[in-house]
């Protein structure tokens, strides 16, 4: 049974967030329900832009990642708190998605890799002007067309660019999450951009715009 | 460590992830220093960096997905009440298929005791019946020894049936 929730109140000159999430971890085993949804609060974030970059299923999308949660909340107890918090939360997740994608028989939402003129344009301008749009609607409409252009890459790569670039999550991260060597994902990222960049210039150039413009990016 | 035999393209060793820890700022600034002194030289490492800079620079343009609404914690934490009581109930729960086998197999012995005792009951009532019309008819029972003329001899048994049966 779910012990009452008292009122939550933590050290404030605990250093560190994985600190204090162990703390928070240690009084949910203890039926704290007051401390697990504060870990909800500090990983929501992060476990929505990870399962959003493997799933690309916005319907499904805050399924999934209640999903999670609850199965984190199962088995909180039988975490020993030998790796990160956020760690064995993200690998969950990751198995989750997979876990979604196999029970609904979906694939990954892939959207048409071909960019129309005026994507292309809008692209180039984007590059251009060299600073995220300052609008939601604009941010929303570049992450659509890079995505587009990211559906040219093989998953893994994509999901790699996705996770790495767009939602920052560190090599280290990935690693752990993906169960890689760290090398061996510096090595794909690595390749994964110097693919992107090809689909790119190839998106440019049938797009209208010379490739090794002054807009194209590269040479800075 | 990148040294300066770490660094460049094909013919470089290692070259991609230390370009990649060199992008994330994750060398030591010795060894960024002998990476930058390895790309004036080498223009197949610095091409590849400059590509790889420039994909960093359009992937983040991007900025990072929107997260979940303020009701989201909210939400995960009454699916999760709501999963303990289902699971308290659950465990309440966890004699009831012995306790509905149970009514299941007293319903039927009950059943099954009915079905005898109306059963015991209705011989019980045919055979005194029987006996009261064997009474009423005078019927003398075959098989009843009659003292004034009991049989003496084997010759005397086998008369005695048939006599009996040719007055039937």
């Amino acid at each position: 049974m779910v012990a009452s929730a008292p009122a939550l109140t933590l050290p404030l000159d605990r250093a560190g967030k994985k600190e204090e999430d162990r703390e928070l971890v240690r009084l949910s085993q203890n039926g704290n329900e007051a401390a697990f949804e504060e870990l909800v609060r500090r990983h929501q974030q992060r476990v929505f832009a990870l399962v959003g970059g493997i799933l690309r299923r916005p319907e499904d999308l805050e399924d999934v990642a209640q999903q999670v949660f609850l199965k984190a909340y199962l088995g909180i107890r039988r975490f020993d708190q030998r790796a990160a918090f956020s760690t064995w939360l993200y690998k969950i997740a990751v198995n989750e998605c997979w876990d979604y994608l196999r029970k609904k028989k979906v694939r990954p939402l892939v959207y048409e890799a071909d960019l129309s003129e005026e994507q292309v344009s809008r692209l180039d301008g984007i590059v251009s002007a060299d600073r995220p749009p300052e609008t939601a609607s604009a941010r929303a409409e570049t992450r659509e067309v890079l995505e587009r252009m990211l559906s040219a890459l093989p998953e893994q790569d994509r999901q790699l660019l996705v996770l790495k670039e767009m939602e920052g999550f560190s090599v280290q991260e990935l690693a752990d999450i993906l169960n890689l060597n760290v090398n061996t994902v510096k090595v794909r990222l690595f390749r994964a951009r110097g693919r992107i960049m090809d689909v790119y210039r190839r998106r440019m150039v049938s797009g209208g715009k010379a490739a090794g413009s002054q807009s194209a990016p590269g040479k800075g | 460590m990148a040294s300066e035999k770490d660094l460049g393209n094909s013919g470089c060793r290692n070259y991609e992830a230390v370009l990649e820890d060199y992008l994330d700022g994750a060398l030591g600034a010795d060894d960024a220093t002998a990476a930058e002194q390895h790309w004036q030289n080498c223009a197949s490492c610095r091409n590849a960096l400059e590509q790889a800079a420039a994909s960093v620079r359009i992937l983040r343009l991007a900025g990072r997905s929107d997260g979940p609404g303020p009701a989201f914690a909210p939400t995960v934490m009454a699916r999760i009440r709501s999963g303990e009581q289902d699971r308290l109930i659950e465990r309440a729960g966890f004699w009831q298929p012995l306790v509905r086998l149970g009514w299941r197999f007293a319903a039927a012995a009950t059943i099954v005791l009915c079905v005898l005792v109306s059963y015991d009951a209705g011989w019980g009532r045919r055979t005194q019946r029987d006996i009261a019309a064997v009474r009423l008819n005078g019927v003398s029972d075959l098989f009843a020894p009659d003292p004034a003329n009991a049989p003496t001899n084997r010759d005397e048994v086998l008369m005695m049936v048939a006599e009996t049966n040719h007055a039937k």
